[in-house]
């Protein structure tokens, strides 16, 4: 048996005939039905099957036909095997003859080499598959950057839900401070004239309807210092600033503890009520317990007063009726009072009562009654008022400290 | 002790690019390239691995990569003892083609021994196959194994276990 044979039985020549062209390696095997190589020839060497053994089973010496003999149908191809590095072949298989028969028949095994159309197709499969596996790349990195997008606009989203979060909150935490602001103007609105207690009380409500104007039933305390006017002329400016100080710091804490409504102090003149716009039932005995304290306190301040020269007394009016109350002034300058003849008749009592002296009228007596020791003065002509009133002195009160301190002293 | 020899036809089976000729390379000559030459037709090479008292030669063929372009030639299945399914985990598609391909190859030779590797496990954090989807595969009896043609992580085994079941 030769190999690389330049002669070839005439079943493969017409075989290939149609197969073979210049430049390649063409090689045949010739296998029989017990799979023994009984035949081989053409260009081995390139394929690495020089020096093959006839007479010896065929798969043990070329390894490529493992499995692959007896073939299933005829003629059978198998394109472009690379069976040594770098050198590839079609492989055509056929078989002549009874296979299996008695003699036997044979399988044809044609290798004809196809490197260079391979090679060929290898290299605009490999432009193909590098440029779909770019593709794949670029859509694999699409989908990143959506993701990554789709992650910043989410990102971003939620930004802007803190934000406008962190904006409601500012709005939140502006409106609470403009609220407290609005809460402190109006408790300085309202401490000028309320006691603080019910300013804080009234404010804390927000209810500012109150300060619109209104009428009500209100006890009138008027109170003044007697002598003052001659007192003012004679004295020096800053004793009577003194004084009024000392006046004022005796009589507006007890206003306040009484939870009276401080209308207004002109010099030595000064304006409580009460039953606004904080209500009270016992408008009438709050106020006279108020006139008896204020009394007692004027007493005390005016014993370092006489010593110091100063012939000052003190004087109280009460009268009790309806009055409108409400702010009265203009934008900056607002002050909270009262107006009605109340007002008038407890300024004229006051007036009228001598130092020491706490003038009501009737109404305010009977209310009083059980409270108050009090001594009738009669019937008072008061100016503004068509008819006398019938007027009382308080001296003490019954169930107090006060005793009956201030007797009935001449009205001046 | 007598010493049987025996060989056997394995097949690379997988879609284009996945690392066939990688892991055959790795295996039989134990080198790695970075450089991808898709592969055209088959490549046929050989190893020879004893298992006790085994000798068994593997031929290895590592058929053309399953894409549109170019289908499998199922004829290169002829004849093989068993194959080995090759999906990249970086490429989630590469392990439908491994599937299909696998269908395939039952429907036409019938159940043969087989072995599943998810490759370049070195890229792992760039893998879109996951954990879960191997973990299904294995309750359905499959053998998979994940391995890196380039550390060489997994190549051994697998083939080592396939021998071991397609010999005799």
């Amino acid at each position: 048996m030769t190999t690389g044979s330049a002669q070839f039985p005439a079943q493969v020549t017409e075989r290939l005939r149609e197969l073979v062209f210049a430049g390649r390696a063409v090689a045949w095997l010739e296998v029989d039905d017990t799979q023994t190589l009984i035949g081989a020839g053409g260009d081995l060497a390139p394929y690495g099957l020089a020096g093959l053994n006839l007479g010896v089973a065929v798969t043990e010496q070329v390894h490529i036909l493992e499995g692959l003999l007896p073939i299933a149908e005829s003629p059978y191809f198998m394109p472009e095997v690379e069976i040594v590095k770098g050198r590839a072949a079609d492989l055509h298989f056929w078989t002549e003859g009874a296979s299996g028969g008695e003699g036997g028949g044979s399988t044809w095994v044609a290798l004809v080499e196809v490197t260079t159309q391979r090679d060929l197709t290898q290299r605009l499969q490999q432009k193909a598959y590098d440029m779909t596996l770019l593709q794949e790349k670029e859509a694999a990195f699409n989908r990143q950057l959506e993701a990554a997008n789709a992650a910043l606009v989410a990102a971003q989203r939620e930004l802007e839900a803190s934000r406008d979060e962190l904006a409601a909150w500012n709005k939140t935490l502006e409106e609470r401070v403009a609220a407290q602001v609005g809460e402190i103007e109006r408790m300085n609105k309202m401490k000028r004239f309320l006691a603080p207690s019910i300013a804080e009380l009234l404010v804390s409500s927000g209810d500012e309807s109150i300060l619109k104007r209104h009428r009500r039933d209100i006890a009138a305390l008027f109170c003044d210092l007697r002598g003052f006017t001659a007192f003012s002329e004679s004295a020096e400016p800053e004793e009577v600033s003194e004084l009024l100080q000392d006046y004022h710091a005796a009589l507006v804490p007890l206003i306040q503890s009484f939870e009276g409504t401080l209308d207004r102090f002109v010099g030595d003149g000064l304006m409580v009520f009460f039953n606004d716009p904080v209500p009270c039932p016992d408008s009438a005995e709050r106020a006279v317990r108020l006139a008896v304290a204020m009394r007692e306190a004027i007493a005390a301040l005016s014993s370092a007063w006489r010593k110091r020269g100063h012939q000052v007394g003190f004087g109280i009016g009460i009268a009790q009726g309806f009055a409108t109350l409400g702010q009265i002034g203009f934008e900056g300058r607002f002050d909270y009072s009262a107006i009605g003849t109340v007002v008038n008749t407890a300024a004229r009592l006051c007036e009228n009562a001598a130092d020491g002296q706490i003038f009501v009228t009737s109404r305010i007596a009977v209310a009083v009654s059980e409270v108050a020791e009090l001594a009738e003065i009669g019937m008072l002509p008061v100016k503004g008022l068509s008819r006398p009133l019938a007027v009382s002195n308080v001296v003490g009160l019954k169930d107090g400290e006060q005793k009956v301190v201030w007797l009935n002293r001449q009205t001046r | 002790m007598s010493v049987s020899v025996q060989q056997k036809k394995i097949c690379m089976l997988g879609g284009f690019s996945v690392g066939k000729t990688s892991l055959v390379k790795r295996y039989v000559e134990s080198v790695f390239s970075e450089t991808y030459l898709t592969t055209v037709g088959v490549k046929i090479d050989k190893k020879t691995v004893t298992l006790g008292d085994k000798t068994v030669h593997l031929i290895l063929w590592d058929l053309a990569g399953e894409d549109d372009m170019a289908s499998l030639r199922m004829s290169y299945m002829r004849g093989s003892a068993g194959y080995v399914l090759v999906a990249d985990g970086t490429r989630s598609a590469t392990l439908e083609v491994a599937l299909s391909l696998r269908k395939r190859v039952e429907a036409e030779y019938g159940p043969l021994p087989f072995a599943l590797l998810i490759n370049k496990n070195d890229l792992r954090e760039q893998w879109t196959i996951t954990d879960d989807d191997l973990e299904k595969l294995r309750t359905d009896g499959w053998w998979v194994r994940t391995s890196s043609a380039r550390t060489g992580e997994g190549v051994e085994d697998a083939f080592t276990d396939l021998a071991t079941r397609v010999a005799r």
